[in-house]
């Protein structure tokens, strides 16, 4: 630990709590006795047990204390502290969950000097434990199970940043809102959904806290609520279909133009789907006659219906589409096109990630009959002005712009895809394959610490000691975990090297007993 | 590739802990720390209730600090834990053996043996026990077996060949003297086995060729 810093920005740190009084003084000493003393610790009780004694006993003046009496949600708990908030920065910590000493050093650091990021997260240890009938937790394990380096195209997809991991410039909220207080599951996901619109993210590869998972049924309220799946799916797209306001610095907006004759259930039906299964930001525009427009109910967001007259062609259709779209990619999607995970997000990745100018693709189900493509709308609007006679293929073929396929190297995710299958093999026990595939990926692409990690455990399950150790020697070096700690420790301890798997295993205990070294 | 689905009952490692104490247990005892060695033994039993490693390892320390009847405490909670903990049945061997009760310490070692033919030193201590006893009939099959799937273990050649000595099985016993002089040719005791077993060989010789003649 470094000596403490005073200098620099305050740092406002949210401890939303919540009936958690066994966990909360030790939450909010590990905040309290971060090396960096620019702080400003806003505890906000939401309605629970009566937490003011354990705050006041820190005696500390940089921490404020919200003691609202009614519960209204996490959410709201931070907006509330927000509104009081006066950091350059703000980080996040859960009333059960701990900073290591030097968390917010580290990210501050990271944000002032290693980048011009506006968002950073580290990592974290996952902490399994028993809760004893006192309360207090026995660790059964510290594992690094998200370790990711950042990826705007999944976060747009999924969350792979933790909250407690955060810190981001205050401003940033100016631009994205606040805290969405309709959602009661994954609000941080929401957030840092709606932030990466506006800023890439720093990941900082070093464990710099730990959040808590007991055995058994968990009493997180995130979780409880998740096990309602109705609930569950109308959080997760009401986050997929939520737009911060313009200007997104950092991302491009999709407009799909649906094309269909009539209203009808078909198109109902596709429409259904482009809801469900789209996460990428869009809105659907939707060129119909004055008799469909009318009869147009509908609670999926996001649809701007374009009057169009009832016996204009396709092509003028869109065309009327395109001159208010807002999209900087345009997708032209028929009725009855089959809607599938990832239907336009593997060609508009490709899109978005091509250096070529006056290329668009074909999406992957398209037909002669259902034609669907999306291109970059400059491109579409000069076919459209210099051939608007013609149809949209047509025209976009005379304008010089390339429709073409995805090659199988441009689909997205392939890091996720990988990542599964080598999984499987682990699960299947086929260990020797999995270690090959975690190793293949550590090559070939990022987060390399915990791609090592994983080929460590799977080469030694495999019977592949030797291996096993270097991985975990090499990760040990950058970053040491308990998993590497204890693999380097066995195959040390199989070469009778005792006095050095000692060493490596008191490290681990350690990190396991979150020696008290760590606080002081 | 679906990971919008809602796994909140993903399976996890929770033994880390419990290893790295174990682990630690073991090596503090094989450096002589049994102290060090005892406090991770009884921290991971109540990490880990239900597994029998951390008696096994108590059992050992015990039995280290020559505290038999702990040491038999230890390693009978190890049995019940778990009735097919070999480990375990090799420590209440050796107990017997300390105790010198040659033939609860056999039955024990056999036991361990029964669990697992892996077991060195269960099978080294059923040979001493059947030295102890004068009775070597179950040792031989048991030090065979090792044999087969450990070729180069030098530590169970020389007592089998021995065994095949007293025996009479003096061809059998000159091939393993022969093939573990050729893996450590500073084995004094197999050089002089050895030598016993060929002027055996040729007494024998020696007394067929006389009856020949007779």
């Amino acid at each position: 630990m470094g000596t403490p810093k005073k200098a620099g920005p305050v740092v406002t740190v949210l401890v939303p709590t919540f009936n958690r009084r066994r966990y909360l003084a030790g939450a909010l000493a590990s905040v309290v006795r971060q090396s960096y003393r620019n702080l400003q610790i806003i505890v906000i009780n939401d309605g629970g047990e009566d937490v003011s004694d354990i705050v006041n006993s820190f005696g500390d003046e940089r921490l404020i204390f919200i003691n609202r009496k009614e519960n209204r949600g996490k959410a709201h708990s931070l907006n509330e502290a927000l509104a009081r908030a006066e950091g350059k920065y703000v980080a996040y910590l859960d009333d059960d969950d701990l900073y290591y000493p030097n968390h917010i050093e580290t990210l501050v650091d990271a944000l002032e000097n290693k980048s011009d990021c506006q968002v950073a997260y580290s990592d974290l240890y996952k902490v399994y434990c028993n809760v004893c009938p006192d309360g207090s937790r026995k660790v059964l394990s510290k594992v690094v199970e998200i370790s990711r380096d950042f990826d705007r195209f999944f976060m747009l997809y999924w969350n792979h940043v933790l909250h407690v991991s955060l810190m981001h410039r205050r401003d940033l909220l100016e631009k994205t809102g606040p805290y969405n207080e309709d959602i009661n599951v994954l609000i941080d996901w929401d957030m840092t959904r709606q932030l990466v619109f506006f800023s890439d993210f720093l990941h900082v590869p070093e464990i710099t806290g730990e959040f808590y998972q007991p055995d058994g049924d968990c009493d997180r309220i995130s979780v409880q609520r998740r096990k309602n799946e109705k609930e569950y799916t109308r959080n997760i797209l009401t986050i997929r279909t939520t737009r911060p306001p313009k200007p997104w610095i950092k991302l491009g907006d999709m407009s799909i133009i649906f094309t269909t004759e009539r209203l009808n259930k078909q198109a109902g039906t596709t429409l259904g789907s482009i809801w469900q299964r789209t996460f990428y930001p869009y809105e659907v525009y939707l060129p119909l006659p004055t008799a469909d427009f009318e009869k147009l109910d509908t609670v999926m967001p996001n649809i701007i219906p374009v009057l169009v007259n009832p016996l204009s062609s396709q092509a003028e259709r869109i065309d009327a589409a395109l001159a208010i779209c807002d999209g900087e990619y345009i997708a032209i999607v028929p009725s009855g096109f089959p809607i599938r995970e990832f239907w336009v997000e593997d060609s508009l990745h490709a899109l978005v990630n091509s250096s070529v100018n006056n290329e668009g693709f074909e999406l992957e189900d398209s037909t002669e009959r259902l034609w669907a493509v999306v291109v970059r709308k400059n491109d579409l609007q000069h076919a459209r002005r210099s051939f608007p006679h013609l149809s949209v293929r047509e025209s976009l073929n005379a304008a010089g712009i390339a429709i073409r396929h995805l090659q199988p190297e441009e689909i997205p995710f392939q890091f996720d895809q990988l990542l599964e299958k080598a999984k499987s093999a682990e699960k299947n026990g086929n260990w020797s394959k999995a270690a090959e595939m975690f190793e293949y990926i550590t090559e070939h692409y990022q987060n390399e610490l915990c791609m090592k990690t994983l080929a460590a455990k799977a080469s030694f399950k495999a019977g592949g000691h030797i291996r096993a150790a270097e991985l975990s020697r090499e990760v040990n070096r950058q970053r040491p975990t308990v998993d590497t700690l204890l693999l380097e420790a066995k195959v040390k301890h199989e070469k009778k090297d005792f006095n050095s798997a000692i060493e490596l295993l008191n490290k681990a205990e350690q990190i396991l007993e979150g020696n008290e070294l760590l606080w002081t | 590739m679906d990971i919008t689905e809602n796994n909140v009952d993903e399976q996890h490692d929770s033994t880390q802990h419990y290893e790295v104490l174990q682990e630690l247990g073991d090596c503090y005892t094989s450096v002589g720390n049994y102290t060090q060695a005892q406090q991770c033994y009884e921290k991971a039993a109540v990490l880990s209730p239900d597994e029998a490693g951390p008696y096994v390892g108590l059992g050992v320390v015990a039995l280290q600090k020559n505290l038999l009847d702990d040491a038999e405490i230890a390693f009978r909670v190890a049995c019940r834990l778990d009735a097919n903990c070999a480990k375990a049945y090799a420590g209440l061997a050796m107990v017997a053996q300390q105790r010198a009760d040659y033939k609860q310490a056999f039955e024990m070692y056999l036991k361990s043996l029964e669990l697992d033919t892996d077991n060195l030193i269960a099978l080294l201590g059923l040979f001493q026990t059947s030295c102890q006893m004068g009775s070597f009939s179950k040792v031989i099959h048991y030090l065979e077996a090792y044999l087969n799937m450990h070729p180069g273990d030098t530590s169970v050649m020389f007592p089998l060949a021995a065994l095949y000595m007293k025996d009479g099985k003096l061809e059998k016993s000159k091939k393993i003297l022969l093939d573990l002089l050729t893996l450590d040719k500073s084995h004094t005791d197999a050089a002089n086995l050895l030598e016993e077993v060929e002027h055996s060989l040729a007494q024998v010789k020696q007394g067929n060729q006389t009856g020949a003649r007779v």
